[in-house]
């Protein structure tokens, strides 16, 4: 894919969320750095994959970007508009080309809302505020939702169904015509197939290479089952304690993993051949995910990781470039090109905190 | 919006109509198979019409009373002139007994001394008038002279005595009839003294002293040390702080009875001797003149040939027609209590619901703080100081019922806040009102409307406590609390008026619950076995 046009760029996003003590006096007495100062850009037309274990901050990434969170630091470029310093109505008329399908299909479905409406209501909200093409009357747009759910698989026959008459599939789909309603840009999966039964899974999924195929929508899409991700996805984002370890195109990391982490993720995925799988050596990752509620300047895995160095310990790593477009994070690579710096300065609200407790040793 | 387009049914390939079942739908099939949730709320709505159509049953006046009918038994069969005639037969024969002119079993004296001492007054009055008429028909006893002029004069009068209702009273006023209760005060006022043939200054001064003597038989009762130059200083205040208005509409009600008195006495004459010479039959509904003008309907009827199913209360009032009248208070403090407490613990829940932070806090805080109060003592001294009519009682136990709806529906709207939907329609641009209403309250509307359905009766139970205490509804209202409350008194003479009012109130308590519970497992079947 060459001379790709950028839609999307994350730049240094930070997302932390403070722990709050006490009642009426309330006081943050720490944060928890669930995205830790990431970086990436996504192509036009392009799926891109985020993987990692749970509480890496997958979702909180995509949650941010679909401004459902406010970042606490950091731009997020949509068509060279920061959203999140944009204004209200900017960013309604921006939103409406990032929509997002969501985990759990049972609980992103309105119970008491007949299809009709679940898929109309984002064609209702901007159509009343103009914001569409065109003024749609109410047939118009009753005739646009049958279309969706032709095209996501769906007799059309059912719109006045509710959510509780259909099945998890079903649902998913339904979820997806919502996402489509508005004609977006970009669709940001959180973990779309991770509730669904795997005969299911393969449905949905060649569902939305179909759609990507046919509209030539972009997707960042999340799971944690690496076979999807290989599956589905153009380049791979490997995430760990609210960092980026790895980011590249999806056939080079299957089958060159460069970062120790990214490694052992991969080693975890189970191989569907018995033969292979008995004799295959495993790397079993010692301890649990450290807490994300210290400050780091270290290698975000130091802790875990099987090939850690002395430099390791002292500062984070920084994207380093290995060539065909592959970045990695770790001083493995310290002889490529520096990609991009690592930040690790800390936030204003951080900063403000770690002053109040330096004064308060102090007074001890 | 989607409401009022127009309904068009979904089809498949094959023509075959696809009908969504909504969720609300689902909980009304299960309703709808629950049988004591059924038969709970046909129940209810039989009291709800009785209640509404009060006006329109042929029921006597709720607050008349007849002296003539105290504690008359219920009765299906006999006229209120026959339970009279029984009553004066029992006394009568009881005192025969004690004179010894009644002669008895051995056996039977005994038993009735140890009733006697046991003060069980119906039994003794039964027996004794059981075997008194038993003697009568086999000719061993027999009236002597002056008992048998009671009887005799009693039964004269149950067969002429006549009551008269005033149905309204009217008089023409620019050409137009209008009823005394819609005229302002000067034209009533100016009625009432051409009526009297007195002076409108005299008058209008009678009624000044009428207001400011109740007023201070009301001050005397509320204090009875306020004497001499306090009590009069006390009642000059009240009268000025009254106003016009207020001492007009008090006049006003004033002279409304005694044109009815006088109305009452006038045709009273007349109609008699209509009824003697044969010309009217009773009972008569008719119209009468007064000398200015003024021009009454009434209505006449023999006032000894009414029937009481339920018995009457000790002013001789009906007590079904009370029952009834008594339900309509009861069970609009039951709805309009909870309505009005919903609409406060919604409003307070949501917001601390959804604002959450410190708002909540307070809010919260707030709600576990009248929570540690002691809640009747709360609404007792609210109807203490506010004084004790309907509205205040409305608005006392209005005052403290909200705050475990608000709790829940806070519960809700934090809950409801995190789910996915809501989350899916914040990134797709939906207002915050859009997402409160179309999305929070409808899923959090089935949970309210358990919830006040379980609550209507511990409404009426409210109420009817302090109206028991005297606190409630004040007379000549009525309500089933304080209907119970009057009973208590007499309990062991006149049983019947504690355990008639007692039962309607429980069967519709007992409906109201088994529709609460059938509504909450219909719409929510998960909670069967939790609460």
């Amino acid at each position: 894919m060459e001379n790709k046009e950028i839609i999307l760029s994350v730049r240094n996003l930070k997302q932390h969320f403070p722990i709050d003590e006490g009642g009426i006096l309330k006081k943050t007495v720490g944060f928890i750095r669930a995205v830790d100062g990431i970086s990436f850009d996504v192509y036009k037309g392009e799926t891109v994959g985020i993987v990692g274990e749970s509480g890496c901050g997958k979702s909180t990434t995509v949650r941010s970007i679909a401004q459902l969170y406010k970042p606490t630091t950091g731009e997020i470029l949509f068509h060279g508009v920061d959203l999140c310093k944009a204004d209200k109505d900017t960013l309604l008329k921006e939103r409406r080309n990032i929509q997002m399908i969501f985990q759990d299909p049972y609980a992103s479905l309105d119970p008491r809302m007949t299809v009709r409406n679940i898929i109309m209501e984002p064609l209702r909200t901007y159509n009343r505020r103009g914001l569409l093409e065109k003024k749609y009357t109410e047939d118009e747009l009753e005739e646009r939702v049958k279309d969706l759910m032709e095209k996501v698989g769906i007799n059309k026959a059912f719109v006045n169904r509710y959510p509780h008459e259909f099945s998890g599939g079903q649902r998913q789909r339904i979820g997806i015509a919502r996402a489509l309603a508005l004609n977006p840009e970009i669709i940001l999966a959180d973990e779309p197939v991770s509730a669904l039964d795997v005969s299911i899974q393969a449905q949905i999924l060649n569902l939305i290479s179909d759609i990507q195929k046919d509209m030539g929508v972009t997707f960042i899409f999340i799971a944690h089952d690496l076979g999807v991700i290989q599956h589905i996805s153009h380049r791979v984002i490997v995430m760990y304690l609210g960092k980026i370890m790895e980011i590249s195109s999806s056939d080079e990391l299957y089958s060159n993993p460069l970062h120790p982490y990214t490694e052992a993720l991969l080693s975890a995925a189970p191989i569907p051949d018995p033969k292979i799988e008995r004799n295959r050596k495993r790397i079993v990752l010692e301890g649990d995910v450290p807490s994300p509620d210290k400050e780091r300047h270290c290698c975000y895995f130091y802790d875990r990781c099987s090939k850690r160095m002395d430099k390791c310990a002292s500062c984070v790593p920084p994207m380093f470039d290995c060539g065909n477009d592959h970045k990695v994070a770790c001083f493995l690579y310290d002889d490529r090109p520096v990609a991009e710096e690592a930040d690790d300065t800390l936030t204003e609200e951080e900063q403000k905190l770690k002053a109040k407790e330096a004064r308060k040793h102090k007074k001890d | 919006m989607a409401i009022f387009r127009k309904k068009e049914i979904a089809t498949n390939e094959f023509d075959q109509v696809i009908v969504g079942t909504s969720l609300t739908k689902e909980a009304w099939k299960r309703l709808k198979k629950n049988k004591l949730a059924v038969v709970g709320g046909v129940i209810v709505i039989i009291y709800a019409l009785v209640a509404l159509c009060a006006d329109l049953l042929p029921l006597y006046p709720y607050d008349q009373a007849v002296t003539s009918h105290r504690n008359l038994r219920p009765s299906l069969t006999k006229t209120a002139g026959e339970l009279m005639m029984e009553q004066e037969m029992k006394n009568l024969f009881f005192q025969a007994w004690r004179g010894g002119r009644l002669e008895l079993s051995d056996e039977e004296d005994a038993q009735i001394e140890t009733w006697i001492q046991q003060s069980k007054t119906n039994n003794v009055w039964d027996l004794v008038y059981a075997r008194g008429m038993q003697a009568i028909e086999e000719g061993t006893f027999e009236w002597n002279s002056s008992e048998q002029r009671r009887i005799d004069n009693l039964l004269e009068d149950i067969e002429t005595e006549t009551l008269i209702t005033i149905n309204s009273v009217s008089a023409p006023v620019d050409g137009e009839m209008v009823s005394i209760e819609d005229m302002d005060y000067d034209t009533i006022l100016s009625l009432y003294a051409q009526l009297i043939g007195a002076d409108i200054e005299l008058v209008s001064q009678s009624m000044y002293n009428e207001v400011s003597a109740a007023v201070t038989n009301e001050l005397r009762a509320n204090d009875s040390s306020l004497t001499g130059e306090d009590l009069t200083a006390a009642v000059e205040m009240e009268m000025d702080a009254m106003g016009e208005t207020a001492f007009q509409n008090r006049a006003v009600q004033n002279i409304i009875g005694y044109i009815e008195q006088i109305a009452q006495r006038s045709a009273s004459s007349d109609i008699n001797s209509l009824i003697t010479s044969g010309q009217a039959q009773l009972p008569y509904r008719g119209t009468f003149d007064l000398s200015n003008g003024l021009h009454v309907e009434l209505e006449v009827s023999r006032v000894h040939e009414r029937r009481y199913i339920c018995g009457t209360d000790y002013l001789g009032r009906d007590l079904l027609s009370r029952i009834i009248y008594g339900s309509q208070i009861s069970i609009a403090i039951g709805l309009v209590g909870t309505i009005t407490s919903i609409f406060i613990g919604i409003l307070v829940g949501a917001l601390a619901g959804y604002l959450g932070g410190k708002v909540d806090y307070y809010l919260m805080r707030f709600v576990d703080i009248m929570y540690g109060l002691p809640y009747m003592l709360l609404v007792i001294i609210c109807m203490a100081i506010f004084g004790r009519n309907i509205i205040n009682l409305f608005f006392a136990l209005a005052l403290v019922s909200w705050l475990t709806i608000a709790r829940m529906v806070r519960g809700q709207i934090m809950s409801l806040k995190n789910q996915e939907y809501v989350e899916a329609a914040r990134s797709m641009g939906g207002s915050t009102m859009h997402i409160i209403f179309r999305h929070m309250i409808p899923n959090s509307l089935s949970i309210i409307i358990v919830y006040s359905t379980i609550r209507i009766p511990a409404f009426i139970m409210q109420e009817s406590f302090l109206s028991f205490l005297g606190l409630g509804v004040q007379a000549p209202y009525a309500s089933w609390g304080s209907l119970i409350g009057d009973a208590v008194s007499s309990m062991a003479l006149y049983p019947y008026k504690l355990i008639i009012p007692s039962i309607i109130m429980v069967i519709f308590l007992f409906s109201m619950n088994f529709l609460g519970d059938g509504l909450r497992d219909a719409f929510d079947p998960q909670s069967k076995n939790q609460l």
